[in-house]
Parts: C-alpha cells; sequence; structure tokens
C-alpha cells in the first residue's frame, strides 16, 4: 500500500464502517466485513503508517479516535516477532513507527495519546531497550518542555513501561534494563519532582493547573515505586532525603482547591497519598536499614491523615492503605516504642479504629438494597479493601504486642457504646452494631470458614457478651426490628460457635429457626447460615455435636421455616438456604421421612421453576444433593419407594432432557443412577427404553455430561448387563463406540477404561466375543500413538482385570493373534517397566492378581521364549508390593490435560449424595494378594517340582527373594 | 495446572540433585544497590596523600610543583636530578586525596619511561616514586590498570619484588595487587610471570604488619575473580602461605587471609574440595565467630561458599561446627550477616535429611522462625529458601518438626513480600508442605492451620497477581486443597471441571 490519498480514502472509509451500529455493515455475514477487510489489508507494508497519518491528520475527530484504536490493537496483535513465524510488519515501517510515534503522542489529544501510549509500551515491551536505545533520551528531554500536557503523556508512558518491574523475577536481563532506565531517568524524574512541586507552591491559587501538576506527582509517584520496587538503587538512596521529605509534606498538604464534591470517587490528592503511602511502606518492608530515621515521621503524617480523613466512601482506598502501613510497622519490635504510650494507643484506638468501625450509610444502603453483596463481604471475608477490615487488622497488630492494654481501652468503648444504645435503641443502634463488631474483631485471634473464630482472645469474656447483649435482641418477639443487630447477633453465634458452650447454641437454635421468617434477606440467610454451620459441628467420635435426638422438637418448624424463607422476596434461589435444607436432611435422616412427600413435591416444583433459567449453580447443586438425600434416606428405610421417587421425578426429568438444559443434564444422570442402583432386582423397561438415547453422540460431545454418563451406563450394566445382551445387542456396537470416542481423548481415556471394565466384568462374555480383538487393537494404537502416564495406569489394571476375568491363556492368546509376539512385547515393555506407577489399592490389587495369574497359570510363561520374562515379571510384582508407588511423570505430559479439554464452561459438579460405594471386583476372589502370590506359586511348583525353585534361585535378585520367603512362610506353604 | 519451579520438579522426580538445589553465590554482573564498604574489599587501592605525605629527606622546604609541560619534558630529559623529582611531582599529584588526574597524566604518555624508571637499581628513590606513582595510576579504572600493565610494568614489578629496600618492594607488592585485582586476565598473567614465589618469600615472621597486610591484600586479589578462576598450581602454592597468615595476630591480616580463602572457595566443587582438604575449615568457622565484623565476614563467606559444595564438602563445615555459629549468626544484630548467615543454612539445608537432621539438633529452627518473623527483608528472603530447601529434601518427620516450630505463620505473612521470586518460593514451599501432610492424611488440618493463620486469603488474593507462575501456582493449591468446601466427604467439588479432577490416582475404579 503506497501513502497516498486513495489509500487513506480508503481507509477511512472502512474505519467508519466499523463504526456503524448497524452489524449488518459491520460484519455483514456473506460479504466482506469491514473489520476483515481492515485485517486482510494489515500485512500490507505502510499500513501502520497510514493509520498514523489518519490519526494525525484526518478531518474527523472519530477517524482519528478510530484509527488510533486499531492502530494499537495491529500493534498488539503483531508486533511481536515470534520464533520461526514470518515477521509480520515490515522492518521500514518498524523503524518509521519507532521514529515518530513519540512525538506524535506527545502532540496527540488525550484520548488518543492514551492509545498510542499503550502501543508504546507494547513496542517497548518488545523493542526496548536493545532495538529502541533512544527512546528515553527522547522521553526525558521532554520533561525539559514545560508542557506538562506533553510531560504527563511521557509519564504515564514511562509508567506503562515500568510497571513491569513490580512482579517480574530478578534476572540479568531484567536488571540491565533497570539500571539503563536508572541512569538515563533516575535524575531528571527527581528534577522533575521537585519542580512540579515548586509550581504547585507558585500555583497553589490556580485550579486547573494544580489538577495538571497533580496528575503528574502521581505519576512520579507511581514511577517512584516501578523503579525502586526491584532493590534500593544507588540513586534513590543517595537522593532519599530529597524524595522522602517531599513525599512526606505532600502527605500533610490540603489544598481547597483539590478537594472534590464528589462522596465516591477518590480526587487526585486522596490518589497521590495513597500512592505515597504505599511507597513508604515499599520502603519499610524492604529497605528498612535505609529508612529507619524517615519512618517516625511517617507514622506519625498517615496517623494525622487518618484523624482528619473523613468518612466518605472517597477516601475509602487511601485510609486503608494508610491504616494497612501502620498495622505493618506496629507488628515490628524495634518500632514498638512509637506505639506504646498509653495516649498514643488511646488516640488510635478512638481515633483512627472505633471511627473506622462504625456502620456507615453506604453500608447500610448495602444491607438493604444490595444484600447479596453485603452478604459476600461480611461473610466470605471479600472485604480485603473495606476500611472496617483495615481497622480489624490493626487491632490485631496493636494486640501483638499490647494486648491488655488495647482489650482495655476497648472494652471501655464498648460499655459506653453499648449504653448509648441502651439509653435509645432506634435512634443508637448503629452503637451497638459497631460494639460487636469491635468485640468481633478484638476476640479474634483466628478463623476459618469450617471453624469460625479457633483463637479467642481470653482478655474478653465471649459467653457473656453472647448471654447479655445478643441472646435478648434475638428473643426479641419482634423478627423484624433492627435488622442489622440481628444480623449481627447471629453472625456473633455463627463465628463464635465454638468458643460459646453447646447449652447456649441449642438454646439458640430455636431463635434462629425463627428467623429464618424475617423479611431481611441478610437476616433469614444469616440464620440459615448460622444453621447450616452448627449442624456441621463435631462432637465426640466424630459425630455431629448437635445430634438428630436434640432436635426432634424442631424439624418440623425447621422444614417448615426453611421451605417458606425460599418463597421470601428475593430469595427464592438462595444457596444457604438450600445449603441448610441439605444439611437439615442430612443431619435428621430418617427423622425428615414423614414430610418426604410434601419436601419431594416443593423440591420438584423448585426443580421444575429453576429448570426455566439456571442462574444460581450452588443453590442447583445443593437443591440436587438435597434430592438425592431424600431418595437415600427413604429407600434405605423402604426399598420399594424408589417407585415413587421415580414418579415424582421422571416428569420433571423428561422435560429438562428435552428442553436441553444442560445445567441440569448432568445432574439429572447421577441422580438416575442413583436411582437405578436401588432397584435390587431387574433393570426396569423405563430405563431399558432410554437406553439407546444414552449413546447419542451429541451427549458425548458436552465434556460436563461424560463422566455423570459414564456412572450411569455403569449402573446399567452392573444391574442390566444380561438384558442388554439380550434385548438390545445391536446396540452393543453403540456402547463400544462410546468407549472408542472417550479413548481416543487424552483427557477422557480413563472414562472410557471405566465404562470398559464394566463391561469386561458384567456382560457375558459371548456377548462381546467379536468385538474383543478390535478393543485391544484399539488400545494398542493409542499405546503405540500417544501414550501417557494416565493411560498406560489404566491400561495396565484393564488388561490385568481381562486376564483375572478371561484367565491368563486367553490374555497371552489374544494378544498373540494381533500379532506374533505380542504378548512378550507387552510385557517387556509395558508391564514390568510400568507398573510401579500404578496407583490406587484396589488398582494394585487387580494387577497383582493379574500378573499371578499370569506367572502361574500361563503355560507358554514355562515352556516358550517368554519363560526369559518369568522373573522380571516376579520382580515387578514383588516390587508392586513392596516398593513406593513411582509418581514420575514426564516433563512434556504436565500441561496435557488443559490442551485436550474443550473448555471449562459445562463444568461437573459431582454429587455427594449420589456416590457409589468403592467397589472391588477381586475382592471375594482374593483377600491378601500376597498370599495369593505364594499359594499360586505353591500350585505352580507341585504341578512341575523344580522348576520354580531353580528359577528362583538363580535369577532372583535377593532382596526380592527375601520378600517372597516372608509370604510363602505367611501363607505356610513352601515350594517343590 | 502448575508449572514447576526448579525446585518442585526436582522434589516430584525425587533424583533430587543436590548441586542444583544448592545456591552458589552468583557474580551479581548487575547491581542496582550502593556497593556496601563493609561487604567487600576494595579490588584496588590507592595511596592517598595524607597516608604518606612527608618528604623522603625529611627536609622542611616548600615544594615547587612543576606544570605537566615541565613534567613531561624532565622525564623523557637525561636530568636524573629532575627526572626523580618530576617523578616525585607526578606521585604527587596522583596521590591527591580526591579525584586524582590519573587520566591527564596518562595521556603525558610518560608510563613507558616511569617503567623504565623502575630498572634503575641505582637509583632507588626514583625506582620508589615512579613505582608508588604506577601504583596510583594502577588503582584507578580498568582503562588506568591497563595503561599501566601496557607500559611493561609486569616484568619490572615483578623482579622489585626482590629488591633490597624493603619500601621499594612493598611499593612493588601494592602495585601488583592492583593489577591483579583488575580481573583474571591479567591476575594470570602475572601468575605466567612467575609473580608467587618471590611474593610469597616476601613472608616471614620478621616481616613487619603493615608489610604484611599488603602480601595478604596481594595474594588475596590473586586469589579473586572466577572465568576463569586462578590456575590450580598457584592456587597451591598460596593455600599453605595463607594457612599461616590466618593464624597471625593481626585482624587485618586475617581478615584479607579470609577473603581470600572466600575467593577459592567460590567456585566448583573441585576447588572447594582443595581448600577443604588443607584441613583450613575448623579455623574459619572460629574466625565466623570473631567478635570482628571484618573477620567475621570473610570467614562466614568462606565457609558459605563451602557449603554449596557436594554434601561430603558440606559435612566436614558441619564437622568443624559451623552449626552453633550460625545459630548465634542469625541473631547477629547486622542485617548483612543474619542474611549470609541465613544463606549459609539455605544451603545445608538443600542437603541430604542426616544434614538436616544436625540442623534440627542444633537448635536452628528457634532463630531461624525468629529470622522469618522479624528479620530484615534481605535476611527473611534467605530464611525462606532455608525453609523451601529444607521441605524439599526433608523427612516427613523434620517436615513435621519444622510446622511445629512454628515457620508457618511468619512463612505465610511473608506472602505480602513485594518481592515475586520470594512469593514463588514461599508458594512452592506451601505445596511440599501439604506434599508432606497429604502422606500422613493430615491434609485437612494443614488446609485449616493456613487458614487461620490468614495464608489463604492471602493464597487467594495471588490469584490475581501479575506474574504468570506466581498466579499459577497459587491457583493451584487452592485448586488442589481448598477449592472443595469443607467436607470432602459431603461437599461437592464446585467450579471444577470434572475432567480435570477425573484422573484415576485420585478416583478408585468403578467397574
Amino acid at each position: 500500500m503506497e501513502l497516498s490519498d486513495a489509500n487513506l480514502q480508503t481507509l477511512t472509509e472502512y474505519l467508519k464502517k466499523t463504526l456503524d451500529p448497524d452489524p449488518a455493515i459491520r460484519r455483514p455475514v456473506y460479504s466482506l466485513t469491514a473489520e476483515k477487510f481492515l485485517e486482510s489489508v494489515e500485512g500490507s507494508q505502510n499500513y501502520p503508517l497510514l493509520l498514523l497519518t489518519l490519526l494525525e491528520k484526518s478531518q474527523e475527530n472519530v477517524i482519528k479516535v478510530c484509527a488510533s484504536v486499531t492502530f494499537k490493537n495491529y500493534i498488539k496483535r503483531n508486533w511481536r516477532i515470534v520464533e520461526d513465524e514470518p515477521n509480520k510488519i515490515c522492518e521500514l515501517d518498524r523503524i518509521a513507527i519507532k521514529a515518530n510515534i513519540v512525538p506524535l503522542m506527545l502532540s496527540s489529544p488525550e484520548q488518543i495519546q492514551k492509545q498510542l501510549s499503550d502501543a508504546i509500551s507494547i513496542i517497548g515491551r518488545e523493542d526496548f531497550p536493545q532495538k529502541w536505545p533512544d527512546l528515553l533520551t527522547e522521553m526525558v528531554n521532554r520533561f525539559q518542555s514545560g508542557d506538562f500536557h506533553v510531560i504527563n503523556g511521557v509519564l504515564r508512558t514511562a509508567h506503562s513501561l515500568f510497571k513491569r518491574y513490580r512482579h517480574e523475577f530478578k534476572s540479568n536481563e531484567l536488571w540491565t534494563e533497570i539500571k539503563l532506565v536508572l541512569d538515563a531517568f533516575a535524575l531528571p524524574l527527581t528534577n522533575l519532582f521537585k519542580a512540579t512541586i515548586e509550581l504547585c507552591s507558585t500555583h497553589a491559587n490556580d485550579a486547573s493547573a494544580l489538577k495538571v501538576l497533580f496528575s503528574s506527582l502521581i505519576l512520579i509517584a507511581k514511577l517512584f515505586y516501578s523503579l525502586n520496587f526491584q532493590d534500593l538503587p544507588e540513586f534513590f538512596e543517595d537522593n532519599m532525603e530529597t524524595w522522602m521529605t517531599n513525599f512526606h509534606s505532600l502527605l500533610t498538604l490540603d489544598n481547597k482547591l483539590l478537594q472534590t464534591d464528589d462522596e465516591e470517587e477518590a480526587g487526585l490528592l486522596e490518589l497521590l497519598k495513597s500512592q505515597i503511602c504505599d511507597n513508604a511502606a515499599l520502603y519499610a518492608q524492604k529497605y528498612d536499614e535505609e529508612f529507619q530515621p524517615y519512618l517516625p515521621r511517617f507514622v506519625t503524617a498517615i496517623w494525622n491523615l487518618l484523624v482528619t480523613t473523613g468518612q466518605e466512601v472517597k477516601y475509602d482506598l487511601l485510609v486503608s492503605n494508610a491504616i494497612q502501613f501502620l498495622a505493618s510497622v506496629c507488628e515490628r519490635p524495634h518500632y514498638k516504642h512509637l506505639f506504646e504510650d498509653q495516649n498514643t494507643l488511646t488516640s488510635i484506638c478512638e481515633k483512627v479504629i472505633v471511627p473506622n468501625m462504625e456502620f456507615r450509610a453506604a453500608d447500610e444502603e448495602a444491607f438493604e438494597d444490595n444484600s447479596e453483596e453485603y452478604i459476600r463481604r461480611d461473610l466470605e471475608g471479600s472485604d480485603i479493601d473495606t476500611r472496617r477490615r483495615a481497622a480489624c487488622d490493626l487491632v490485631r497488630g496493636l494486640c501483638k504486642f499490647f494486648e491488655g492494654p488495647v482489650t482495655g481501652i476497648f472494652s471501655g468503648y464498648v460499655n459506653s457504646m453499648l449504653q448509648e444504645y441502651a439509653k435509645n435503641p432506634s435512634v443508637n443502634w448503629k452503637h451497638k452494631d459497631a460494639a460487636i463488631y469491635l468485640v468481633t474483631s478484638l476476640a479474634s485471634k483466628a478463623q476459618t470458614q469450617k471453624h469460625g473464630i479457633t483463637q479467642a482472645n481470653e482478655l474478653v469474656n465471649l459467653t457473656e457478651f453472647f448471654v447479655n447483649h445478643i441472646q435478648p435482641d434475638l428473643k426479641s418477639a419482634t423478627v423484624n426490628e433492627f435488622p442489622v443487630l440481628k444480623a449481627d447477633g447471629i453472625k456473633y453465634i455463627m463465628i463464635f460457635r465454638n468458643q460459646v458452650p453447646k447449652e447456649q447454641l441449642l438454646v439458640s437454635i430455636p431463635l434462629l429457626i425463627n428467623h429464618l421468617q424475617a423479611e431481611s434477606i441478610v437476616v433469614h440467610t444469616y440464620a440459615a447460615h448460622a444453621l447450616e454451620r452448627l449442624f456441621t459441628m463435631r462432637g465426640t467420635n466424630n459425630a455431629t455435636l448437635i445430634t438428630a435426638a436434640e432436635m426432634a422438637p424442631f424439624v418440623e418448624v425447621l422444614l417448615t421455616n426453611l421451605f417458606k424463607a425460599l418463597t421470601l422476596p428475593g430469595s427464592s434461589e438462595n444457596e444457604y438456604i438450600m445449603k441448610a435444607i441439605m444439611r437439615s436432611f442430612s443431619l435428621l435422616q430418617e427423622s425428615i421421612i414423614p414430610y418426604i412427600p410434601s419436601v419431594i413435591t416443593q423440591l420438584t416444583q423448585k426443580l421444575l421453576a429453576v429448570s426455566k433459567n439456571p442462574s444460581k449453580p450452588h443453590f442447583n447443586h445443593y437443591m440436587f444433593e438435597s434430592i438425592c438425600l431424600s431418595i437415600r434416606i427413604t429407600c434405605k428405610a423402604n426399598p420399594e419407594a424408589v417407585g415413587s421417587f421415580e414418579e415424582a421425578l421422571f416428569l420433571v426429568f423428561t422435560e429438562i432432557l428435552q428442553n436441553d438444559v444442560q445445567e441440569f443434564i448432568p445432574y439429572v444422570f447421577q441422580v438416575m443412577s442413583l436411582l437405578l442402583e436401588m432397584h435390587k432386582n431387574e433393570i426396569p423397561s423405563s430405563y431399558m427404553a432410554l437406553f439407546p438415547h444414552l449413546l447419542q453422540p451429541v451427549l458425548w460431545e458436552r465434556t460436563g455430561n461424560i463422566p455423570p454418563l459414564v456412572r450411569l451406563l455403569q449402573a446399567y450394566l452392573e444391574r442390566g448387563a444380561s438384558t442388554i445382551a439380550s434385548a438390545a445387542a445391536d446396540k452393543i456396537p453403540g456402547l463400544l463406540g462410546v468407549f472408542q470416542k472417550l479413548i481416543a481423548s487424552k483427557a477422557n481415556d480413563h472414562q472410557g477404561f471405566y465404562l470398559l471394565n464394566s463391561i469386561i466384568e458384567h456382560m457375558p462374555p459371548e456377548s462381546v466375543d467379536q468385538y474383543r480383538k478390535q478393543i485391544f487393537i484399539l488400545l494398542f494404537q493409542r499405546l503405540q500413538n500417544s501414550k501417557t502416564t494416565k493411560f498406560i495406569k489404566s491400561f495396565l489394571v484393564f488388561i490385568n482385570l481381562y486376564c483375572v476375568r478371561y484367565g491368563a491363556l486367553a490374555l497371552q492368546e489374544i494378544f498373540d493373534s494381533i500379532q506374533p509376539k505380542m504378548f512378550g512385547m507387552v510385557l517387556e515393555k509395558i508391564i514390568i517397566p510400568e507398573i510401579q506407577k500404578v496407583s490406587g489399592q484396589v488398582e494394585k490389587k487387580i494387577c497383582a492378581v493379574g500378573i499371578t495369574k499370569i506367572l502361574t497359570e500361563c503355560p507358554p510363561m514355562m515352556d516358550t521364549e517368554y519363560t526369559k520374562l518369568w522373573i522380571p515379571l516376579l520382580q515387578a510384582l514383588i516390587g508392586l508390593f513392596e516398593l513406593p508407588e513411582d509418581d514420575t511423570i514426564p516433563d512434556e505430559e504436565h500441561f496435557i490435560d488443559i490442551e485436550d479439554t474443550p473448555g471449562y464452561q459445562t463444568a461437573f459438579s459431582q454429587l455427594a449424595f449420589a456416590g457409589r460405594k468403592e467397589h472391588d471386583p477381586v475382592g471375594q476372589m482374593v483377600n491378601n494378594p500376597r498370599i495369593h502370590l505364594a499359594q499360586s506359586l505353591h500350585k505352580l511348583s507341585t504341578a512341575c517340582p523344580g522348576r520354580v525353585l531353580s528359577m528362583l534361585s538363580t535369577s532372583l535378585n535377593a532382596e526380592a527373594l527375601q520378600y517372597l520367603q516372608g509370604y510363602l512362610q505367611a501363607a505356610s506353604v513352601s515350594l517343590l | 495446572v502448575r508449572k514447576h519451579s526448579q525446585h518442585m520438579k526436582l522434589f516430584k522426580n525425587k533424583g533430587k540433585d543436590e548441586s542444583t538445589l544448592r545456591r552458589q553465590r552468583v557474580e551479581v554482573s548487575i547491581e542496582l544497590r550502593k556497593a556496601k564498604k563493609d561487604e567487600q574489599i576494595l579490588k584496588r587501592r590507592n595511596i592517598s596523600v595524607h597516608l604518606k605525605e612527608e618528604n623522603p629527606l625529611g627536609q622542611d622546604e616548600v615544594i615547587i610543583q612543576p606544570s605537566l609541560e615541565e613534567i613531561v619534558e624532565a622525564v623523557n630529559g637525561d636530568d636524573i636530578q629532575l627526572q626523580l623529582l618530576a617523578t616525585q611531582a607526578t606521585r604527587r599529584i596522583l596521590s591527591r586525596h580526591k579525584d586524582p588526574p590519573i587520566n591527564q597524566i596518562i595521556e603525558l604518555g610518560i608510563i613507558p619511561r616511569m617503567v623504565e624508571f623502575l630498572g634503575r637499581a641505582d637509583n632507588a628513590a626514583l625506582q620508589f616514586e615512579a613505582a608508588w606513582a604506577l601504583t596510583n595510576i594502577a588503582s584507578g579504572t580498568s582503562e588506568h590498570t591497563r595503561a599501566v600493565v601496557e607500559g611493561g610494568a609486569i616484568p619490572a614489578f615483578i623482579s622489585l619484588l626482590s629488591s633490597p629496600h624493603m619500601h621499594i618492594s612493598e611499593q612493588a607488592v601494592w602495585a601488583l595487587g592492583n593489577i591483579a585485582g583488575d580481573g583474571p586476565l591479567y591476575r594470570d598473567a602475572l601468575i605466567a610471570r612467575d609473580v608467587i614465589p618471590p611474593l610469597l618469600a616476601l613472608v616471614s615472621p620478621a616481616t613487619p604488619v603493615g608489610f604484611l597486610r599488603n602480601i595478604t591484600w596481594t595474594l588475596s586479589n590473586l586469589c579473586r575473580n572466577k572465568n576463569p578462576c586462578p590456575p590450580l598450581d598457584a592456587v597451591q602454592k598460596i593455600l599453605p602461605v595463607l594457612l599461616i597468615l590466618l593464624q597471625h595476630e593481626d585482624k587485618e591480616v586475617i581478615s584479607d587471609s579470609c577473603w581470600a580463602v572466600s575467593y577459592l572457595t567460590d567456585g566448583s566443587n573441585d576447588r572447594i574440595q582443595i581448600v577443604v582438604e588443607t584441613g583450613i575449615l575448623p579455623r574459619l568457622v572460629e574466625l565466623m565467630d570473631s567478635p570482628d565484623l571484618i573477620v567475621m565476614t570473610p570467614a562466614l563467606r568462606a565457609i558459605g561458599n563451602v557449603v554449596t559444595g557436594t554434601d561430603q564438602q558440606t559435612q566436614e563445615a558441619i564437622n568443624a561446627g559451623v552449626l552453633p555459629v550460625l545459630h548465634r549468626l542469625l541473631r547477629h544484630t547486622k542485617p548483612v550477616i543474619q542474611k549470609e548467615a541465613a544463606w549459609t543454612l539455605s544451603n545445608i539445608a538443600a542437603g541430604p535429611s542426616q544434614q538436616i537432621q544436625q540442623i534440627i539438633n542444633s537448635g536452628l529452627l528457634a532463630p531461624l522462625v525468629e529470622l522469618l518473623d522479624k528479620g530484615d527483608f534481605k535476611a527473611q528472603k534467605e530464611a525462606v529458601w532455608v525453609v523451601a530447601n529444607f521441605t524439599t529434601g526433608g523427612t516427613v518427620e523434620q517436615v513435621v518438626e519444622l510446622v511445629r516450630s512454628g515457620v508457618l505463620k511468619p512463612l505465610l505473612n511473608l506472602l505480602l513480600a513485594k518481592d515475586s521470586k520470594t512469593i514463588l518460593v514461599i508458594l512452592d514451599t506451601i505445596s511440599n508442605l501439604f506434599l508432606a501432610a497429604e502422606k500422613l492424611g493430615e491434609t485437612e488440618k494443614l488446609c485449616l492451620l493456613v487458614e487461620e493463620l490468614d495464608g489463604l486469603e492471602k493464597i487467594e488474593e495471588l490469584q490475581n497477581h501479575e506474574n504468570d507462575m506466581v498466579y499459577r501456582a497459587a491457583l493451584d493449591i487452592i485448586e488442589k486443597y481448598f477449592s472443595g468446601e469443607e467436607n470432602t466427604d459431603l461437599e461437592p467439588r464446585t467450579g471444577q471441571d470434572g475432567l480435570y479432577d477425573f484422573s484415576v490416582e485420585k478416583q478408585d475404579f468403578n467397574f
């Protein structure tokens, strides 16, 4: 493409089209789209230069912007030169771009400047510094321009170039670059910093100038952070005075002109101070020795900053950064003295911690209108950046050295806040909220989701507080009064459940059940969650702390309220409630049976309703778990009941399958597996009718379906192998087709083996006779072309299972019928060297029994050329018994799962309560495989006296022989 | 999916190769930091005026400084008296305390002439002045040293070592030290010219301490630098003398001798072996415990280098009693000493489990945990390596012992460190801990412990880390150990694709 007006015109046209809101023009289906056209010409020489010309000279602003975005994306896609791939941008264009882009960026309006700045940093990432040596000088020279629009452009570009220093590993290459940058950049940056600060005081009354200058200061402070991240550079150590003195004074600076009215968005001043806190924290953490002289000043400044900063949301980041700085410093032994004065502590508690624990208007809003977010933050600890959280961390930091005094100071506060509340609860309820929060943060030293608080401050009497201040609120007749305090109280039970004595928990249970009816989403959600947590607590003997017997009086009201809570506005798909339902079922067991008819109706209705648009994966999951539990608990007591469940569920299941509700199908298969396994006799015809449909390839294309479908087919084979062989023999190829499909994938081959193993174990031998050879050929092909450790492990288990089922001779014969001497090759190349990799008790046992059979029940092993493998095979078997598992995996296999799996979308979630028992196919046959080996060898030696002993004594290694003698002794047999 | 770090891979594959686990002191060619005076002795030394500015004749006359032109003329002229005065003047200029104008003097082109003066055995004063001047030129940059060498000074200085005048041979020692300190090239040029025998001959019980210090320093420079290391036969010659010098009473002599040994041990295992075989280790360990920083620092460095060697070499250091000394040094007030001590310990911890057991038996876990908790960041980083190596090579029982000593809390706190590598090493260590916990069937207990100590939320946070390897390592731990909810028997594995989890290893077979 030439740099001609005509080409500029064409490009303009197409750029315009890409902006067209009508997708037909942007992306017409059958003709070349504008975007496609641009991509098709981007390989031409001069294309990027045409874009740069347009973004500079076009008459239309929109084209300028569009050209700049297109240019940046083009650079992003093409600039990197990938080894063994063609260079996508011609060298002349590269040179021209690098020569022009910096001045162009700096002279462009901000919108375009940002795009070009990004483009520069992408280029810089590849070319800087070797292939772009003059970039830095070019940038630094602009510092003298005095034009802060230009300077900010340079700073922004520098920031995007240097910010990677914050996370990359130290390397000679990286440090060479940083050193180069420091040599060229550190001094000019320092001078610019000083000059900018001077200008700030010269222009102290000029709001618009100040805004530009402060934007520069923020970028400068960010650059400082990047350049000082890897190590403390000599230059900055020598100039620490300049930087730190100025940073310090900026922290204390205030200027009315820079204050913003916006309550939410942080202003320039806040952003700058926040970055300075980060810088000080960096130095305090990494360069403590050098920074020590400055640290006390920063502590004071930051603390004053906290005392004077308001409650608005816009200050949140600054405040939490600042508090975190204090929290990290106060834990260090050599700074202890900065905090230990009683007045200091009191003042920190009073002016920094307490105010930041207050329930703010924004919190109240979230509590009411955005309860989901509120719960997430409050319950699940995704509150890392919040003020409350930072204040909490500071409390814990201070407690490291000053637990006594801090607890003392706060106890006073808690009491006075509770008194305030008592005076006028409806006005002062927030005081109580803060008091509860303070007690919580003071008392909790360690916490987990599973157990709540696990270590508490012994100076706080938690039970007393619970009885005096928490229970009364929950006992109040009006569940809807002071919802925030109700939520606080329930949360208190939840997190201190391991500290509060059991009798108090039992007292609380009816209160919690009662609060399931509260209108506030947070309150009834917390109540459900608290119940669920209490039900998972363990008492003695690993049983649940709260027993089904203790719950007996509450079963009905609990179930009623839980299901009613699902009808409250905003909670129709509340995962906490559904989880509490699941947990209640699991705890109450057979005491729920009387309620099952009503429960299963409600659950199926719910299922039908949410299957229209499944949106809450956790809710759905617990719902299916609850269904499984209902089935298990009921059928355990009354196996015949399975029919009524099928009746209730199959209608909805059919609808789900027909409407192809992808999220639910894997669950449906699991529930069906569970139901099918409940049948004791022959497989019902309703299931057989479905069988052909389960083999439909479309189902197997979805990865999420594979595990539950394999599981379901296994259930079919277990219960109905003979029915399939007689009534659906024509479907056997289809069944094996599924196996073939699975075995072809490195990610799914183990599922294929599950299926194959079930076929071999359960199908009548004659029904699969004609396919057996093919099965092995398929497996051998995989083995030859793309074997992986996982495949080999599954393969080994399978052939040994085959050997157990059909006999060693049959195994040898089928191998050798495929190719002469195949059996010996598999023994030598696969079984002997790899058997050590097999893992899992049952799997190892299968292999042990299979190999024992090969050793002792396969005549060719004794009298053909295979005889030479007899001792190595025995040795490998003893190794399998005695050596640690070989869990090495070749390097190239680490990434297999990711590459070969189509995607995460259709995630399969296994239902715990639909799980099946471990199945040991050789369990009845062989109890102890070592003894079994001894006995089998004994039998063999009786059949051919002398042979076995002579082989053993000439070639088995001493250690293995010793083990073997142990087995023989244990089996009380000897060899002849 | 984890991208294994070197350490993890080694662990996984069990074929643990100690030499890769051990981290040799890598000569960092790039340094951002200010060079710290107490950390290393200078490669070159200048003799500045205030040390030696005494009129050699003891006369109190006013010195008239000739111009540079006059100097050139006099040096190149035939008048012996003027030659001396001009050389003296040159020396004086070069001995200026601050920024001596070495370049200017080199540009005068008088170096070859000065070198010639070195050979004037008849004129000791001239020899001395020329030697001093050249010494100071050689003390400048590499460029400056080269000018002296290219002027032919090496043979001249070597023959001056045997000068009957002690002050002249001392000057020669000094000059040769500067040349040797330049780098392996000149060092080996000196060795090839047989500098060692006459230099060693100067060491005797009668040698004055000041002179001995210079000789020791020059010897240390002859041992210094890698790529290549000094020739073996040279090392063999120097070592016996170093052994003697290490017994000297003067701290500076000992210090430089230790530095020399530290250079000799900073290399491949066969180099370390030569030093170990001299039986020097007990003395070095003793010196490591010296109250004098200038002695302790290089002794610690030398021992630190030794334990980068083979298991046997490390064992020799342990047998020499290094562990109890490290116990004290880990608590030293100076952060650099803490750091070096921890680095040394990290390499011992990279050894076989018997050596790890000795670390435990020497009670080193307590100071290690302290350092990890409260040490300076540089030292904390090294302490993290100690723990990482410990958990890689230690037995399950040893790892349990480590956890019992309280390592987890400070280790997890360091996940907030502003250093990606440290974070990654910690994450790998956590994986090691989980592997040990799995073997004990206590995975759940460790999960709870990590969560209690606020480690879980830190690891979760690291899933947002910009560094790809850090993010993957964090993700891997979360997925492996924390993604299931609390009861694996009751709770679903949500968010996980069944396919990823359905490996044969974990799943029992369903037939």
